[in-house]
């Protein structure tokens, strides 16, 4: 046997043993993975998605209450009122729909339609406080 | 760990597509840099017709006579390599984060066809390492490191689509995405990933020793 074809045999047979031990491994800690976490959601609140023609992920899921309880019942937080693109200090829009003002299509008397709106408000939030949901799947889990 | 995310999805994939095109233009201007120095009477024959004919010509699929040779490995190199980009660029999902950076967006695909097509990027990759396993001059020519580069490019498809259906550890599986994607465009510069800019080299080369001295073709 040439020598350069005994180190290629040696060679492929220790790489080939490496490749099952890191398959196995990977497949065995996939499985146990999706055992442990594979469970039923329990019933989650979420937020609606009507305004939406067609919403390509189900509505994220919010509690009203919770955000009440950690933003000591200042509604205006979420529910601002901006006039010429400035936030007016104080004033809140409860009583009006996300959708009244956010538009789902952008367009120049629109500049944060829905979608954008929803993500900045919350993720934004999320990110300055620290706290709460900030990756796609962590709103938007599956139905 | 907000603040975690927020760093790698910010500051972090500024740093790394920095890395990517400043890696790429540096490695360009030291192969055209090496050329003058060793071999400048390259350039007396390379022309900008011969070059792009033969990068135009390698692009049509099963043009060139050797791709024809080997239908099954080239075609599914050709899937791979369109779907590289493709999937990842009209993913509804990534549109979304660029238009929310940049207010600019265009049509995404469709989420499960990009959900599918995720797949097949995952079988041909698969099917870049039974190669390299059973085709005898292949493996011959085979060092860990072609694993370890076929690794890299796998883990953001493979970490994308199990986050993409959440089946499980979500949060670590999205990091994991973010980090893998950032580190595979970190290492295209420093690894043979970077044929992304020499294949065209070498194809403006040989194109033009071909066409312009040889008066043949290089396909």
């Amino acid at each position: 046997m040439k020598p350069w074809t005994k180190k290629y045999i040696h060679r492929k047979n220790k790489m080939k043993k490496w490749t099952i031990c890191a398959t196995a491994l990977v497949l065995m800690s996939a499985t146990g993975w999706m055992v442990v976490f594979a469970q039923e959601d329990p019933y989650v609140e979420r937020l609606d998605t009507w305004a939406f023609e067609s919403p390509r992920r189900p509505g994220a899921v919010f509690s009203h209450d919770d955000h009440i309880m950690d933003l000591d019942d200042d509604c205006s937080i979420c529910h601002h009122v901006y006039e010429d693109g400035e936030l007016v200090p104080g004033e809140s829009s409860e009583d009006y729909y996300c959708s009244d003002c956010h538009g789902t299509e952008p367009a120049p008397d629109n500049q944060m339609p829905l979608e954008a709106a929803y993500h900045n408000l919350c993720r934004d939030c999320h990110f300055d406080r620290g706290k709460g949901p900030v990756l796609c799947g962590e709103c938007h889990i599956k139905e | 760990m907000n603040s975690f995310i927020a760093f790698i999805m910010g500051p972090m994939v500024w740093i790394s597509a920095i890395i990517f095109v400043g890696g790429l233009l540096f490695k360009f201007i030291g192969i055209v840099q090496s050329v003058r120095q060793k071999e400048p009477y390259i350039f007396s024959y390379m022309t900008l017709k011969h070059s792009l004919r033969s990068i135009g010509a390698w692009l049509v699929p099963f043009f060139p006579k050797s791709t024809r040779l080997r239908p099954v490995y080239y075609g599914i190199s050709y899937i791979f390599h369109i779907l590289l980009f493709v999937v990842p660029l009209f993913l509804a999902s990534h549109i979304v984060l660029i238009n929310e950076a940049f207010q600019i967006s265009w049509p995404a695909l469709n989420n499960s066809l990009a959900d599918w097509l995720t797949l097949v990027v995952i079988a041909a990759l698969l099917f870049f390492v039974v190669r390299r396993q059973m085709v005898p001059e292949v493996a011959y020519l085979t060092r860990p490191s072609d694993y370890l580069m076929i690794a890299i490019v796998a883990l953001p498809f493979v970490t994308g689509f199990l986050a993409y259906h959440q089946w499980f550890a979500y949060r670590w599986m999205a990091v994991a995405h973010v980090l893998s994607g950032e580190l595979m465009l970190i290492i295209i510069p420093f690894s043979r990933l970077s044929h992304m800019l020499t294949a065209p080299l070498t194809r403006a080369y040989m194109g033009s020793e071909f066409g312009h001295v040889r008066h043949a073709r290089d396909w």
